[in-house]
């Protein structure tokens, strides 16, 4: 069965929850980790509002789900301030759209 | 207005050994001919955990999947690939000096294409008559009469801070005092949406400094429109 964008980019934006929460540890950046997590955040659902039900090839779901797993190895929050920028830009390029 | 080599101190020489690693000329030079995609790539690869090539591959399909990419930037896509995991395999914190000293480098060749090598310097302070001189010197310079320039290199948003925007917009207005013209700019290796979420909490001037973001670094070798 081919899988649509709307679970892909789900799983993108959940694994994205965890890694703005392990930024948030970083008291001094709170206020820059919560509006950078908002600004991609609004940017990944509008792809899946305006393309959710379009059906993706199976390596793009391979490539969200290998960069999901890429940011779930991070376990120090200045890098996961690095990856609140990079993972939405990995993902967007995957789905064939322009960060 | 008159531009000066940045005094040689102990963190200057460490570092000059760090922009001399062939590796940075080596990504540099991939860098100025990369696609955006490409860009990201590299930027993704040097902030990551994995080293496993093929994991990378994977996660950039419209990159190395000849189904959803073009198949005639592989080798281009492979070869930034290969510099970005020497870089990832440095460690965190040399590699956090690579990856600056590689951003000033892939500026440096950029401007280079649009007003020649000769004219783009390095590390340079910029001193005005009756200021005194900031002691941390610009990144990047242009020097020439007509349209002398200014840059400091970013490798992610979170380093534009309110130092390094006062420090241009300083160095703009001073030369405006003294009736020249210097354009400023601040060149983040991070998207344009990153970067204006950190431009918008800065309180420090910066509407007269240009900001040059991943998606817009061709730009530097592109004459003024």
């Amino acid at each position: 069965m081919v899988e649509t964008l709307q679970p892909v980019l789900a799983r993108a934006l959940e694994a994205y929850a965890r890694l703005a929460e392990l930024g948030e540890a970083i008291e001094d950046e709170w206020s820059y980790v919560n509006d950078l997590a908002d600004a991609w955040r609004d940017r990944l659902s509008d792809v899946a509002d305006a393309r959710g039900p379009e059906p993706v090839p199976e390596a793009v779901g391979r490539a969200v789900d290998r960069a999901v797993g890429e940011i779930t190895l991070i376990d120090d929050p200045h890098r996961a301030i690095d990856w609140l920028s990079t993972f939405p830009q990995v993902v967007l390029l995957a789905v064939g759209e322009a960060p | 207005m008159r531009f000066q080599d940045a005094a040689r101190d102990a963190r200057a020489v460490v570092y000059a050994g760090i922009q001399a690693d062939p590796l940075v000329a080596r990504a540099a030079e991939l860098l100025a001919d990369a696609t955006h995609g490409q860009r990201i790539l590299a930027r993704a690869v040097m902030n990551g955990e994995s080293s496993d090539p093929d994991a990378w591959r994977t996660m950039f399909p419209t990159l190395f999947d000849a189904a959803l990419g073009d198949v005639d930037q592989r080798p281009a896509s492979d070869a930034i690939l290969a510099a970005a995991l020497a870089v990832a395999d440095r460690g965190e914190q040399v590699r956090s000096q690579v990856r600056g000293a590689l951003v000033e480098e892939l500026t440096a060749r950029l401007l280079a294409r649009r007003v020649g090598a000769t004219a783009v310097r390095r590390e340079r302070r910029i001193l005005f008559d009756g200021v005194r001189a900031e002691i941390h010197p610009y990144d990047v310079t242009v020097e020439r009469d007509a349209a002398p320039e200014a840059y400091d290199c970013k490798w992610g948003a979170r380093g534009i801070n309110a130092d390094v925007l006062y420090q241009l917009d300083d160095a703009r207005t001073h030369a405006a005092d003294e009736d020249e013209r210097l354009s400023v700019g601040l060149v983040v290796f991070d998207a344009t949406r990153s970067c204006q979420v950190r431009l918008d909490a800065q309180t420090a001037p910066h509407e007269g400094t240009s900001i040059v973001t991943l998606e817009g670094l061709d730009r530097l070798a592109e004459p003024a429109r």
